[in-house]
């Protein structure tokens, strides 16, 4: 892990985000990929709407968590984005869905490794 | 594929995480199942609905080992009875054979194509259901650990280990079982040893070892977890929809499940999938049996007859229910077209929502026969996300369907000035639940067994003789034990701790503009609006849950009643709608009640609050809805074949295995204003929801009701069609002979799979004559069509449930009372119409 300096000097450790777009219905699909890649905490982003292939997501309507889009953005170390990513290319051979990959800074890296509190 | 035991590991094997993925789709191919408690009907074939519905079956009979059809001698009966009608199972035949001009070609002088076909599906002998399966010993196997793993407090000693997860605590414990010692030898010993002891590691090490290929590992893995959907579909209920506290202290994932069945496959003693019997009949049998000699035909003519006999008896079903669909339909939809003019306005005496439930239906009608009630369907949890925890009650009630999460915690507490009432009632359960402990501990103490029995046997029997001969009697003796809990205690809408507030004020806002926006309900309600629940009424009954309300969680929808009412009676709640453009008159009273659909009485609730000035309404309506439970027990009398008595004593008679009829022969959900469908007898078969196309310019409010209340109805609807179609796959088989198994399920006999679907005395009447016609759902929506068709195409549930036919659409177009059928993606799109273009219904008939 790379440590750097941002713009307001503080001291930042160099980790990988994901951020994944998923039908609703599959959430607990990548929720199985995280905890098992150990990544220790992500948001989720729910009732998102966007333009795809298939036209236009509308959001989820109010009586059904499964309509709709969610989005989940996790951060935690290459080796285990690594992982997820693998994990997702075999899911998305089966399930509808998007996924990005960055490099992030982080103030605390203590906060994204395995048994740490989810953030 | 290599089936020897080995115990080394290869070198490449799937990391964890691509193991955790493979398993979570492999898990999709089984629904979860609810515990009895809360009974929730899913589609057994959920894991299949990506494919169109025919293909679906198909498959599904492949990987389940079921059938395909009911036998053909069932449909037959139905055509001989007009429940199919044959102009349309001859249509449907032709569409088949490809058309009126293939169907028609001569195969013998005076015999068509469509002529063997039709001599298929009516005269030629087909094949009985086929006899209960036995289960193979590897499953019985892994069902007899789970069944030790996952028992909730009814076995005396618990299984063991339960901590390390189900894996590993089998692992633990089968170097101990003499049928697996049995089963997988000296070799499957070693295994146990060997094999890795993190679940998700030894699927992989398994995987590799087996050297299943790549592209097959996600089919092959679901091949497993449907060889016990049951216990799967426990697994994925504790995994995804159950309170972290009931799994706590036993972990269980599907990893471990599939962990357990790739050890057995690695001992190489796998049984072989399930092969569905062929039942197509010989060429020449169906020539002779039509008065034919095949060898005299022509090829040309023998490749016709060979066409005709390879059908298998699955397709022929598929025919025969699309026959019913289109005989169902063809009687429903031309009265709905007839009927969109609205009626002139008149403000009713009082207003009653209603659940959609199938059998809100004929006791709304009866009820608007009565006197100027307008009744309105809404999904019975009243659009409420809630848990509740009932005083004295262990765990929360999850009162919402299962598409939802709980959003408010809510607590029951007593009502002012029935506080005396409830503490009496706190005792006399507290009571209860001690004595009932000690006789539970005592009659599995190996020293106190017998003694138990000695002592509380006399008074057993007393109980016994008084529940058997006079059971309204005993129940009557048993209320007075107890005053009646609605009397003094209710669901809190505002906690004493003004920090644990279960609703803000916004929130409350929000629940009841819905019910307006979404019903459209008009804001000029009548001086009383009941907001009716409803639950069932069975003793000694496994499955009493599913007479209870779906879109509670399968509980009595009586709680969320009183909620939203409670809400809507609060002054800042109705300034809050004020603002919304809701200004409800000052006049109006909000009631809570409940349905008991077994006795058709209705209980009002909170009856102590209603104003002075509305007792005189309140006595006129309760009169009302007396007369209207006696109209509709007497009609549902009919159909169970009993005196309309007869019904309130199977509501507290421990021997009845049919208290009512359920939600059986459902088969349309109908979404439009009450005045569209009020005039046509539906006969208990619809779902209702109201609907205003005018107050929903946007469609969201149509688009919430059919990716919501219809989803519901679907799964309803499919669990009903498949537990009928094959009762030993899809269903529970005869209640007589079941088991119930540590308060979750049960089991037929002393083993085997946990039982997904109905009871056998759900579909069936005693003579084994199916009471429930399986067909798909039909909705009927009273929309614009272009409105209509904008939401479907925005929302890929509805794409898939309408496209690959597992529901039929029907779009009733209020300017013109014309009627269009939403074609699904199989059929043939006529020429210059899009894809997903509606076409009218006459042009498919």
């Amino acid at each position: 892990m790379m440590t750097g300096t941002d713009p307001i000097r503080l001291p930042t450790h160099r980790l990988k985000k994901i951020e994944i777009v998923v039908h609703a219905a599959d959430q607990g699909l990548v929720e199985d990929l995280l905890k098992a890649a150990g990544v220790g905490g992500w948001t989720i982003i729910r009732d998102v709407a966007g333009m795809g292939h298939g036209g236009f997501h509308q959001g989820k309507t109010i009586f059904n968590d499964a309509s709709g889009l969610v989005m989940f953005v996790g951060v935690a170390g290459a080796a285990a984005i690594g992982e997820v990513a693998r994990g997702l290319a075999r899911m998305f051979e089966q399930r509808a869905g998007v996924t990005f990959l960055s490099d992030v800074e982080v103030i605390r890296s203590d906060y994204f490794t395995p048994g740490a509190e989810a953030g | 594929m290599n089936m020897m035991a080995q115990i080394t590991a290869p070198e490449r094997q799937l990391s964890r995480t691509e193991v955790a993925g493979l398993v979570a789709l492999a898990a999709r191919r089984v629904p979860p199942l609810w515990p009895l408690a809360s009974a929730i009907a899913t589609n057994p074939l959920a894991g299949f609905e990506h494919l169109p519905f025919a293909e679906a079956v198909a498959s599904a009979a492949r990987q389940f080992g079921a059938a395909a059809t009911l036998p053909l001698d069932h449909w037959r009966n139905w055509l001989a009875a007009g429940r199919v009608d044959q102009a349309a199972l001859r249509s449907a035949a032709v569409t088949r054979l490809g058309g009126i001009y293939r169907a028609s070609a001569p195969v013998a002088a005076g015999l068509s194509r469509l002529d063997l076909l039709l001599a298929r599906l009516l005269t030629m002998p087909s094949p009985a259901a086929a006899p209960p399966r036995r289960l193979a010993d590897d499953a019985a196997l892994i069902a007899k650990w789970c069944a030790a793993f996952f028992d909730r407090g009814q076995a005396a000693v618990p299984m063991p280990h339960r901590e390390l997860g189900l894996y590993r605590a089998v692992l633990a414990l089968l170097p101990h079982d003499r049928a697996f010692t049995a089963l997988a030898g000296p070799a499957g010993r070693r295994l146990l040893l060997a094999v890795p002891r993190d679940p998700l590691a030894a699927v992989a090490e398994g995987l590799a070892v087996l050297d299943v290929p790549g592209g097959e590992i996600s089919e092959w893995l679901a091949g497993l977890v449907a060889r016990l959907p049951g216990w799967a579909g426990h697994i994925r209920w504790r995994s995804e929809h159950a309170d972290p506290e009931l799994s706590a202290g036993a972990p269980a994932t599907m990893a471990d499940l599939l962990a357990l069945w790739l050890l057995l496959a690695r001992a190489g003693v796998l049984s072989p999938a399930p092969a569905a019997p062929d039942t197509r009949p010989m060429p020449a049998a169906l020539a002779a049996h039509c008065g034919l000699d095949l060898a005299r035909l022509g090829p040309d003519r023998q490749v016709m007859v060979e066409e005709v006999a390879r059908l298998d008896d699955a397709t022929l079903g598929q025919l025969f229910m699309a026959a019913a669909e289109q005989t169902y339909l063809e009687g429903l939809v031309p009265q709905l077209e007839r009927a969109i003019t609205p009626p002139q306005a008149s403000r009713p005496a009082a207003q009653l929502v209603f659940c959609i439930d199938v059998r809100s239906e004929p006791f709304r009608r009866a009820l608007e026969a009565e006197g100027p009630y307008e009744t309105l369907g809404y999904a019975g949890f009243f659009g409420l996300p809630i848990a509740l925890r009932r005083d004295g009650a262990p765990h929360r009630e999850r009162l919402l369907p299962v598409l939802l999460a709980p959003q408010h915690d809510l607590a029951e507490a007593p009502l002012p000035g029935h506080e005396a009432q409830a503490a009496r009632l706190a005792a006399a359960q507290a009571t209860g639940r001690h004595a009932a402990s000690l006789f539970a501990t005592a009659k599995q103490g190996p020293a106190t067994a017998f003694a138990t029995a000695e002592a509380t046997g006399p008074l057993a029997a007393v109980l016994m003789a008084g529940r058997t001969l006079a059971p309204r009697l005993a129940r009557r003796l048993q209320a007075r034990l107890a005053p009646p809990r609605e009397e003094a205690l209710a669901p809190a809408l505002h906690h004493h701790d003004p920090a644990r507030t279960p609703f803000s004020l916004a929130e409350q806002v929000g629940y009841a503009a819905t019910l307006f926006r979404l019903t459209g309900l008009p804001a000029q309600t009548a001086r009383l609006v009941v907001l009716t629940g409803h639950g069932g009424a069975a003793v000694n009954n496994p499955y009493a849950a599913a007479l209870d309300c779906g879109a509670c969680g399968g509980h009595p929808g009586g709680a969320n009643a009183r909620v939203l009412a409670a809400m809507l009676n609060t002054p800042e709640v109705r300034a809050g709608l004020a603002a919304q453009g809701l200004a409800l008159p000052a006049e109006s009273w909000f009631l809570a009640a409940e349905h008991n659909t077994t006795t058709d009485a209705v209980t009002l609730f909170d009856r102590d609050a209603v104003p002075s000035s509305h007792l005189a309404d309140l006595a006129q309506l309760e009169s009302a809805l007396a007369r209207a439970g006696a109209t509709n027990r007497a009609r549902r009398a009919r159909l169970l074949g009993r005196t309309p008595d007869a019904l309130i004593s199977a509501a507290c008679d421990w021997a009845e295995v049919r208290p009512e009829w359920g939600l059986a022969s459902n088969a349309a959900f109908v979404v439009g204003p009450r005045w569209w469908s009020r005039d046509v007898d539906l006969a208990g078969r619809a779902f209702l929801h109201s609907y205003d196309w005018q107050t929903d310019p946007d469609g969201a409010a149509l688009a919430t009701i059919l990716t919501a209340p219809m989803v519901v109805a679907q799964w309803i609807n499919c669990q009903y069609l498949f537990s009928t179609l094959d009762n030993q796959a899809y269903g529970s088989g005869d209640k007589t002979t079941q088991n119930v198994l540590g308060g979750i399920g049960v089991i037929q006999g002393n083993g085997g799979d946990l039982r997904i679907g109905l009871p056998r005395q759900s579909l069936f009447d005693d003579a084994g004559t199916p009471f429930h016609l399986p067909q798909r759902l039909l909705t009927v929506v009273l929309a614009p069509p272009d409105r209509v068709a904008r939401v479907v195409a925005a929302s890929p549930i509805l794409g898939q449930l309408f496209g690959k036919g597992w529901v039929r659409l029907v779009v009733v177009d209020p300017a013109t009372g014309q009627a269009r059928r939403w074609r699904d993606d199989s059929e043939a799109a006529p020429e210059g119409t899009l894809p997903h273009e509606i076409v009218w219904t006459q042009e498919t008939a």
